[in-house]
């Protein structure tokens, strides 16, 4: 790490000013996205707008995010040797947070019994990703009729969306999108999609860290940025009513699935409406760093990029709701950051070879060490409350896959990062005993404030043990 | 029944209430009657002339209690379950097709015209077709995808807006990404569209009717006294763009620009340093001349490279003017680094500033063909007109008065405010149309008339668009709406296909069918390990390894090696180096970092060593296009010169340019250069046809090697419709096989006939094992090759239907003949699903029966199969609205636990 980045104008936004010509997109991409250990973003929020709705509100908001990683894991690495509850083990896989032990707590014996294989035979990778955050089976299809759960995130944006501009982000660091059929005649909707917002309708996640970036803040320059944004959407006020209009009489002469499509027409029009009026309401941040240029070549830029744009989006309290796919369940990539020319999922179904083992497990580790960036970087961050952002975060990782090589889905590999506000209790090694995954997620849900909501796919309560 | 997607479809069959009773066929017919009033007509006719069949070829396995693959013919509850199950009957009938059922094994096999018959009694009894009138089945509404809006963005307004990049990856259905149901839209997408309305429009659509000229000198256009290192460098290619400069070298450089009036004219100088330096480079100071008058000098250093833009006014007479950049170095020698250059980006010249000489911009008579009127009343007419001939263009149909007149309005809203011309007025309402429902989605309308019909053609304008993106991914042109407007593209139908297909735009086809029926789209985003692959078929993969080992070892940090790999590296290095003790202490510090001394030395050697045995094919960009192109331009050359489709399978050609002919190994057919051609192959030659592409095989395999099973599934899939249904829960691991082998690594051949001792694997693995493991002469990079492991590799086989084969050239000929009509029957499947943009039912059976026979008829000419689709029920007609919900088809039921609701939401 280079330790000039620690004189990073960003930390002064006087300095910034005069300076931030310096910082081109090369910048970006080194200054947020190679290096750790940057207590730059404090800085992000110049024009202290973060300050006027946390005020508002009497509480400090609680941010709640969902990683996914695709595959599982091998267990024997990632898994504490002992029972002793704290402090956590730091085990080989987990060895990047090492740092960061005393923010994550790993949590055993949860599971995913929606993606066990029952009558509907092959397609494990397709069902752990496509149950993963709703608990519920997916139809086996590779047609038009996908048919799946509402997941928790967008359970909880349902309710607290409307604090902030946005009510949810999704990402994934996949440039290209496969489709068709992925996995055993399940369609690739159900690898690519975390979030769904309805059974029959999945919450596509953007690659692309530059339009990530754009519908945060606004398309152009930094000085005219929020200009643009506040303008634009002036625009799209008026051509959201004209087209509603002409929607809502091309409707009227439809039936059936055409009728279905339309409305998925209408209903956009009403969201981005009370996005912009909520957006009229709240004040834009401006962060003061360019735009990434897009969709960067190498594949752990592509995610630290993407790592940084939930940072932005949480710190600017631009959305309190995220999920993010580091890589969709299945894919099978080779992996030549760590030298091994065998795809991921290939390498998974090991044949009990020691050698193919240790591949994955360097994979494994790989990916751990994604998130501690991540996670350095929230707890390096202040929030408006003097706090880390990751003190007030909640960051699910983890897979719907447990043991790759066998298509597991109980004692699913899941880390919970942040304290939720101080209702969390990281640190530690906690033994959940064949609880269903949704239990956590609706502990979360109450962590981030939604009401009422007595069950979430196959919950059977709350895991409140976290 | 769509050849990929339906078939994989689990089928729950109605097990007899019955339970172990053994119910005889001739049962039902005694049986069922009691319970029912009357005896269906289908019913009646399959006890008379079906069922004797059934129990001739069929009964051994499925019925009297056998029910292999859960399938029985005599345990259906009553008449209705029995002609109602359509998922069942399907099956059959695509079975009989296929020569699946009976197995192969089994001698006594139905003939052709019993086949004939047990076919005609599924299409006309069970699924009760009008062969007269088939139902054309009922397309939902489709949203244009990203390929057709880009397309159809271009055709309308003139810009290239680059869907790829701005929108997300639409999803697909029954393998095409045009299919209405999966077509969604969601928020994100709605506000990408509203963005993107905004942005073409805004690039397309002049905003004003009067701009000052302008015109842009290059940076290459400055000549001249250049540099001695300038000079002799042909700069040729430079013209259009920037030219640099050393910050070290005096330079003086001019163009001329010649004024067409006098006047004031306005210039920008852009300039912009080069290079990228974490020091500070030197400094220079640029001169900038008109005329040998000094308008402009400044000092400048490195500057972050980024680009300034510099303005001065000048007063010019009519004529030529010279323009002169001087560089003079202000850097002391000895402190000269390699690569700061000073670019002059462009100089911009406006003017003259005197609007009387402004002129109209760019692309103005596209949207604007007359003159501002200046009256409120003449322009709001002037806007209406424009809107109208704007709108249904758009919209692909007439639109109504009403429509338009909202649009006026809010072009009005717009150009009636201070300081807003009329042209941003249309842009705006411009943008509303593209932002329209009716513009991204392709709606439909019934021929006028039509009412009181159950099918009725759709109307000529849906009649054109249905044409114009199936052939073109486009919107209709000029010619195919004038005739859709006076009704006569049906009566002119013949005629305007030829003209699409002998239409440029008809290559969207060939791309957007064959990227995804043959999967060449795929092969850009492929990653294939040359190094792993050459190694495997040169056997020396031990070599490789120890040499990956050796690497990891000392530069990579790899916590999980485990010990033993750990010493073998060791010794190996060890053995390098030639001495043991030096070689210990490197492995005994690994990691990031240490490359100072010996492990710097030893990188380098490695980066050496590996650059020399870089391997000399790999799969690169320009290999990965030249593979992909020679399956297009196969594809359209079959299309366009109206070739036998088994060309596909089998031909004596392909396209090829020096590179894909060296990956293949044809180098002695004098093929140089980077242009496709078409080239005639030796007579011997296992190339020929789109299954030994390149494209195909390459997609078809691993990273790291071959994988004959995704083969086998390919063609099965592709080429015969009969895919292998995916595989089950709880495969049982190939580890504990492959390890019976102790001797030598196995080769896949080997590793595969264990798997399928396995009888769980066996029944699909031996439809698709054999056709892959046919094709592996042809590594994972698509290159022939002749070993494996250091045994040749063995290529005989036989297919599940009893054809023997040896090799790929014998496998093709048996696909292109004695499965030709299965070929035809999967390839029509595929181009139907495509042209309609839904996936095909049971009751598609007709239309494609058809289609078959006119292909088969025409010795599988293309243009029969082109007519034949575009000719068909469900192209030319839709489903009545008024149909009543009971003609829907009856949804059979099926194992999936959501399908009930699923099913509910499909109903009108």
């Amino acid at each position: 790490m280079n330790p000039a980045m620690n004189k990073n104008p960003l930390l002064n936004p006087n300095v910034a000013a005069e300076r931030h010509f310096s910082l081109s997109r090369r910048h970006f991409l080194r200054g947020l996205g190679a290096c750790l250990a940057l207590p730059a973003f404090e800085s992000l929020n110049p024009l202290g707008v973060l300050a006027a709705p946390a005020k508002a509100a009497a509480k400090t908001p609680v941010r709640m995010a969902f990683i996914y990683v695709p595959n599982g894991i091998i267990p024997s690495t990632w898994w504490p040797s002992t029972d002793s509850s704290a402090p956590l083990e730091i085990t080989p896989t987990l060895q990047p947070l090492e740092k960061l032990r005393n923010q994550v707590q790993l949590i055993s014996g949860l599971e995913d019994l929606s993606a066990n294989a029952g009558p509907d035979g092959g397609g494990d990778h397709a069902r752990a990703g496509g149950t993963f955050l709703t608990g519920v089976r997916i139809k086996k299809t590779a047609g038009s009729d996908i048919y799946g759960g509402v997941s928790i995130d967008q359970v909880v944006a349902r309710q607290i969306g409307h604090l902030t501009r946005f009510s949810s982000l999704e990402l994934i660091c996949e440039a290209v999108r496969k489709a068709g059929d992925c996995d055993s005649g399940y369609a690739c909707a159900y690898e690519y999609n975390l979030s769904w917002s309805s059974p029959t309708q999945p919450v596509s996640p953007e690659p692309n860290p530059r339009l990530v970036f754009e519908r945060l803040f606004g398309v152009g320059s930094r000085s005219e940025r929020v200009e643009n944004l506040k303008r634009r959407q002036k625009e799209q006020h008026s051509l959201l009513d004209f087209v509603m209009e002409d929607a809502a009489a091309v409707e009227r002469k439809l039936n059936g699935r055409d009728r279905q499509k339309l409305d998925q027409y209408l209903t956009s029009v009403r969201e981005i409406e009370q996005r912009i009026e909520k957006a009229e309401r709240m004040p834009v941040a401006n962060p003061q760093v360019d735009a990434p240029a897009g969709i960067p070549p190498s594949f752990e830029e592509h995610i630290q990029l993407m790592n940084d744009m939930l940072l932005l989006a949480f710190q600017t309290d631009s959305t309190r709701v995220a999920t993010l796919l580091y890589a969709r369940e299945g894919n099978n990539r080779p992996f030549p950051e760590v030298g091994l020319t065998q795809g991921h999922h290939d390498l998974t179904h090991h044949r009990d070879i020691p050698d193919t083992i240790d591949k994955v497990k360097e994979i494994d580790q790989w990916y751990v060490k994604q998130l501690s960036k991540l996670l350095e970087k929230m707890e390096q961050t202040k929030d408006v409350d003097g706090r880390s952002l990751l003190d007030n975060s909640m960051i699910v990782y983890g897979s719907g896959n447990a043991d790759g090589n066998r298509h597991t889905h109980t004692n699913l590999p899941i880390l919970l990062a942040g304290k939720g506000g101080g209702a969390l209790r990281p640190g530690r090694f906690v033994k959940a005993n064949q609880t269903p995954l949704t239990n956590l997620f609706l502990t979360m849900a109450d962590q981030m404030g939604a009401k009422g909501i007595e069950k979430h796919g196959d919950s059977t309560g709350r895991f409140n043990e976290v | 029944m769509n050849c990929q997607a339906k078939s994989q479809k689990q089928r729950a069959v109605n097990v007899s209430s019955m339970g172990s009773h053994v119910m005889t066929l001739l049962a039902i017919t005694v049986f069922v009657p009691a319970l029912q009033a009357a005896e269906l007509p289908a019913a009646a006719h399959f006890r008379k002339d079906i069922e004797p069949l059934l129990t001739k070829y069929c009964a051994d396995c499925h019925a009297d209690g056998e029910k292999k693959g859960e399938v029985s013919f005599d345990t259906f509850k009553s008449d209705s379950d029995l002609v109602g199950d359509h998922d069942l009957w399907l099956k059959v009938v695509k079975n009989l097709h296929a020569g699946l059922m009976p197995p192969a094994k089994k001698t006594v096999r139905p003939t052709a015209e019993e086949m004939r018959k047990i076919g005609a009694w599924v299409k006309y009894d069970s699924f009760g077709l009008d062969p007269k009138n088939p139902d054309p089945g009922r397309v939902t509404v489709r949203r244009l995808n990203r390929v057709e809006y880009r397309n159809t963005i271009r055709d309308l307004m003139g810009v290239d807006f680059n869907t790829d990049v701005e929108f997300p990856p639409d999803d697909s259905g029954y393998g095409f990404d045009n299919i209405g149901d999966v077509l969604t839209l969601s928020p994100m997408l709605l506000e990408k569209y509203l963005a993107a309305a905004k942005v073409v429009v805004t690039e397309a659509v002049p905003a004003v009717g009067k701009v000052m000229p302008e015109r842009t000198i290059a940076g290459g256009h400055f000549r001249g006294g250049e540099s001695p290192q300038d000079q002799g460098r042909g700069n040729q290619n430079q013209l259009g763009g920037a030219k640099g400069f050393s910050y070290y070298d005096p330079t003086n450089v001019f163009t001329i620009f010649s004024a067409d009036h006098d006047g004031t004219y306005r210039l920008t100088m852009t300039l912009a340093p080069k290079g990228n330096f974490n020091f500070d480079p030197g400094r220079c100071k640029v001169v900038f001349k008109v005329d040998d008058r000094e308008v402009f000098a400044k000092e400048f250093g490195w500057d972050e490279g980024k680009a300034q833009p510099f303005d001065f006014e000048q007063k010019w007479t009519k004529g030529e003017h010279r323009l002169t950049f001087e560089l003079q170095p202000l850097t002391p020698k000895e402190k000269y680094v390699n690569g700061i250059e000073m670019r002059i980006v462009s100089v911009a010249v406006r003017g003259p500033m005197d609007q009387k000489y402004w002129s109209t911009p760019r692309n103005y008579e596209r949207f604007f063909p007359k003159p501002v009127p200046a009256r409120l009343a003449a322009r709001r007419t002037y806007a209406r007109q424009l809107l109208a001939d704007f709108t249904q263009k758009a919209f692909r149909r007439p639109v109504d008065e009403k429509h338009i007149a909202r649009l006026e309005k809010l072009a009005e809203s717009v150009f009636t405010q201070p300081g807003k011309s009329f042209e941003a007025g249309i842009a705006h309402a411009m943008i509303a149309v593209l932002a329209s429902p009716q513009f991204l989605f392709r709606l439909e309308e019934p021929e006028k008339g039509s009412a009181g019909k159950m099918y009725a053609n759709v109307d000529e304008y849906s009649l054109a668009s249905r044409l114009s993106y199936f052939l073109w991914s486009t919107m209709p042109d000029e010619e195919l709406f004038q005739l859709a407007e006076h009704r006569e593209l049906r009566k002119n139908l013949a005629a305007q296909v030829k003209r699409m297909l002998a239409d440029p735009r008809s290559e969207q086809m060939v791309q957007n069918f064959t990227g995804q029926w043959l999967q060449t789209r795929d092969v850009e985003a492929m990653t294939i390990n040359a190094n792993v692959v050459l190694a495997r078929d040169s056997g020396t993969e031990d070599e490789l390894a120890s040499q990956r080992r050796r690497f990891q070892n000392q530069f990579l940090n790899r916590p999980f090696n485990n010990a033993t790999n750990r010493l073998g590296a060791t010794n190996l290095v060890a053995q390098i180096n030639g001495t043991n003790a030096p070689a210990l202490a490197l492995t005994n510090a690994p990691g990031r970092g240490n490359f100072a001394g010996r492990g710097r030395d030893n990188l380098n050697n490695f980066n050496r060593r590996r650059e020399r045995d870089k391997p000399t094919v790999q799969l690169d960009k320009e290999l990965k296009q030249a593979m992909q192109k020679e399956t297009e331009m196969f594809v359209s050359n079959v299309v366009h010169e109206d070739r036998p489709v088994t060309e596909l399978i089998e031909s004596d050609y392909t396209y090829l340019n020096e590179k894909l002919a060296f990956a293949y190994a044809l180098t002695n057919l004098d093929i140089t250069g980077t242009e496709m051609r078409k080239v005639t192959l030796p007579p011997d030659s296992p190339r020929g046809g789109v299954l030994t592409d390149g494209s195909v095989l390459v997609v078809t395999s691993n990273p790291d090697r071959t994988s004959p099973v995704k083969r086998g599934l390919f063609v099965l899939s592709n080429f015969m419709g009969t895919p292998a249904p995916p595989p089950p829960a709880n495969v049982p691991a190939l580890s504990a096989a492959e390890n019976d082998i102790k001797d030598h690594k196995p080769t896949l051949r080997e590793a595969l006939a264990l798997h399928r001792e396995a009888p769980l694997c066996a029944s699909c693995h031996n439809r698709m094992d054999p056709i892959g493991l046919g094709m592996e002469n042809f590594n994972a990079l698509g290159m022939y090759r002749e070993k494996e492991r250091n045994q040749v590799i063995e290529t005989p086989g036989k297919l599940i239907t009893g054809e023997s084969f040896n090799g790929v050239r014998e496998l093709k000929h048996i696909l292109a003949t004695s499965h030709k009509m299965d070929f035809y029957r999967c390839l029509s499947e595929k181009l139907l699903t495509y042209s309609l943009g839904r996936g095909l039912e049971y009751y598609d059976l007709e239309t494609v029966d058809q289609i078959v026979n006119r292909l088969d008829e025409a010795d599988g000419r293309f243009s029969a199969l082109l007519t034949g689709i575009i000719e068909s029920a469900p192209f030319q007609k839709q489903r009545n609205k008024a149909t009543p919900v009971a003609e829907a088809p009856r949804q059979p039921q099926k194992a999936s636990p959501s399908k009930a609701v699923a099913q509910n939401q499909s109903q009108p």
